[in-house]
């Protein structure tokens, strides 16, 4: 066999395998919209659930999944940047910061049952606020906190450093650096961090279970110490435990639907975002 | 005025500069030439103590810039670099626009007047040989122009802050020759009104734009003179060979 054949056997594998991948993507999507879209219409999406939950829609979920993935995201996102920075511009690389970098991965390894168990004994009981948009929002945002914090370092860390030592070399502090030149070059990036998080929030169920999630509460919340219905959890409750798993079924569907176009809308959304900021920053 | 008493520098372990003594006058061009890795640069970034950014590094020895000890207790560090502009090797233009590349060292020292700003990148874009290429286009991004151009617009970033001194480490070496020819003008022109540096690995260019030549060798200076008489009629072997180029 030739050098060369055996090279485009290689990339016929290769190939082929990202075309499966692809091709399993493509089945569990259509698998979902072929299920779910024959019962989303504007009722659906707009009305609380009816019927033992065989009925009517899921608005409640909806509106209490976004309260989660913006409540996450308050909590998140600040800290998690602050750490980034903290960790690539200023601490250098001895071993405390290795130490933060360590824990900080073997955060983001935890499973998520383990956060919400954590949730309910810190948020819920000890600070007293009850299941609450609150508490499911602090449990969420530590939960996607180290995956805020690692996309955040590689973005600082994909900017060159002459950008730096061109801005301290003029008299800049490092602090101005870091907010004139720094931030607006990792912006894109650090979006990108967002994207990943808010899709990762809206899609976990374990960590809301017991710090947030309501089994059925048609009213929606009026603050932030008010429980939520949420969409995975819903999702969770219908599929398993409705009085009548069979007339839910297409329901159970609509809401994957409604779930995964949330999560879809969220990634064009901030990739629009991602775009014209990256216009304006343009690097070379 | 700049002046290096006895400088002894160290990256961790490593002796880089080994008892550096020498003095550039006011509005002179001096040149530092030498083989690579012979610590050109790292005796550059002392007088704006960008050396300062680099962990496990150590100094002995005194660096006076206009008088004043640089490393002694109490110097403000943002405020020297103001004084001691630097450019590049490679053009570092920041991702904005021209003309808020150059008003950037304005703004961070807290200018916020658009009048006098406006007046400034003008002012510092004239001297950098540019203002007629770019008045146009003071809006575009800083990308968009030629390597040549971005290191012209490096220079007037710098002199926009109103330094006394200019350092430049190579800032030609990325360039071609019609650019450099325009950067080695601009540095007559600038030497009016400032004390400049260049390290160089071009000995023509040395020859061309300086006053004094310094001669580095593994940490040391072997030789510092006029640079007519350095290229003419050196006083040590190692120049001569150096500089007709039987090694380096
Ligand atoms: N950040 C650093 N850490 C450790 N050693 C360094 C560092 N920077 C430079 N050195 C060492 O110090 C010596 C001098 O380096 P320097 O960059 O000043 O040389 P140079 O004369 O500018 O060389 P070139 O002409 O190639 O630019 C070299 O041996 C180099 O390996
Ligand atoms: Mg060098």
């Amino acid at each position: 066999m030739s050098k060369h054949t055996g090279q485009n056997i290689a990339f016929w594998i290769f190939r082929l395998l990202g075309l499966i991948v692809v091709g399993i993507l493509l089945w569990i999507l259509g698998f979902i919209i072929w299920n779910g879209i024959g019962v989303i219409d504007w009722e659906f999406l707009t009305e609380a659930p009816t019927d033992g939950m065989t009925g009517g829609g899921i608005f409640p979920a909806i509106v209490g999944t976004c309260c989660l993935i913006l409540g996450s995201m308050i909590v998140a996102f600040p800290i998690g940047v602050m750490s980034a920075i903290y960790t690539t511009e200023y601490a250098g690389n001895g071993r405390v910061v290795r130490f933060i970098r360590i824990m900080t991965d073997n955060l983001g390894g935890i499973p998520s049952i383990i956060f919400g168990l954590f949730g309910m004994s810190l948020f819920v009981n000890t600070l007293g606020w009850g299941d609450s948009i609150l508490a499911g929002s602090f449990t969420l945002g530590l939960l996607v906190l180290p995956l805020v914090i690692r996309t955040t370092e590689e973005a600082l860390k994909a900017i060159p450093d002459s950008f730096r030592t061109g801005s301290l070399a003029l008299g800049a502090t490092k602090l101005q650096t870091i907010r004139r030149v720094v931030l607006p070059m990792a912006f894109p990036n650090i979006v990108t961090g967002l994207i990943l998080s808010i899709g990762r929030v809206s899609g976990e169920t374990a960590p809301i279970l017991f710090t947030v999630a309501a089994y059925f509460l048609p009213k929606l919340p009026t603050g932030i110490f008010d429980q939520v219905m949420a969409l995975p959890y819903h999702l969770y409750v219908i599929a398993t435990s409705g009085t009548d798993l069979e007339s839910a079924r297409p329901i159970a569907y609509g809401t994957a639907l409604v779930l995964i176009v949330i999560v879809l809308i969220m990634n064009i959304l901030a990739s629009i975002l991602r775009r014209y900021f990256g216009k304006k920053v343009k690097t070379n | 005025m700049i002046q290096s008493k006895n400088i002894d520098f160290y990256y961790s372990d490593f002796h880089a500069l080994k008892g550096i003594s020498m003095e550039m006058e006011a509005h002179t061009v001096t040149a530092f030439i030498g083989p690579s890795g012979c610590g050109k640069s790292t005796f550059l970034r002392l007088f704006n103590r960008m050396n300062d950014l680099i962990p496990g590094t150590r100094l002995t020895g005194e660096c006076i810039v206009d008088g004043r000890d640089i490393y002694a207790r109490g110097v403000n560090v943002d405020e020297l670099r103001k004084q001691v502009g630097m450019v590049f090797q490679k053009p570092n233009p920041f991702p904005k626009s021209i003309f808020e590349n150059v008003a950037y060292g304005l703004r961070v020292n807290g200018v916020g007047d658009r009048k006098f700003i406006e007046q400034r990148v003008e002012e510092s874009l004239a001297g950098a040989a540019l203002w007629n290429e770019v008045k146009d286009k003071l809006k575009k991004s800083a990308f968009e122009l030629s390597g040549g151009q971005q290191q012209r617009l490096c220079i007037a970033r710098a002199l926009a802050v109103k330094p006394s001194v200019l350092l430049m480490d190579e800032p030609a070496s990325a360039l071609d020759p019609i650019s450099t020819s325009k950067i080695e003008e601009l540095i007559h022109e600038l030497k009016k009104d400032y004390t400049i540096v260049i390290v160089t690995h071009n000995m023509q260019q040395a020859a061309r734009v300086s006053d004094k030549t310094g001669f580095f060798m593994l940490g040391d200076l072997v030789e510092f003179s006029d640079t007519k008489k350095m290229f003419l009629n050196p006083d040590k072997e190692q120049t001569q060979n150096y500089i007709t180029g039987r090694f380096g």
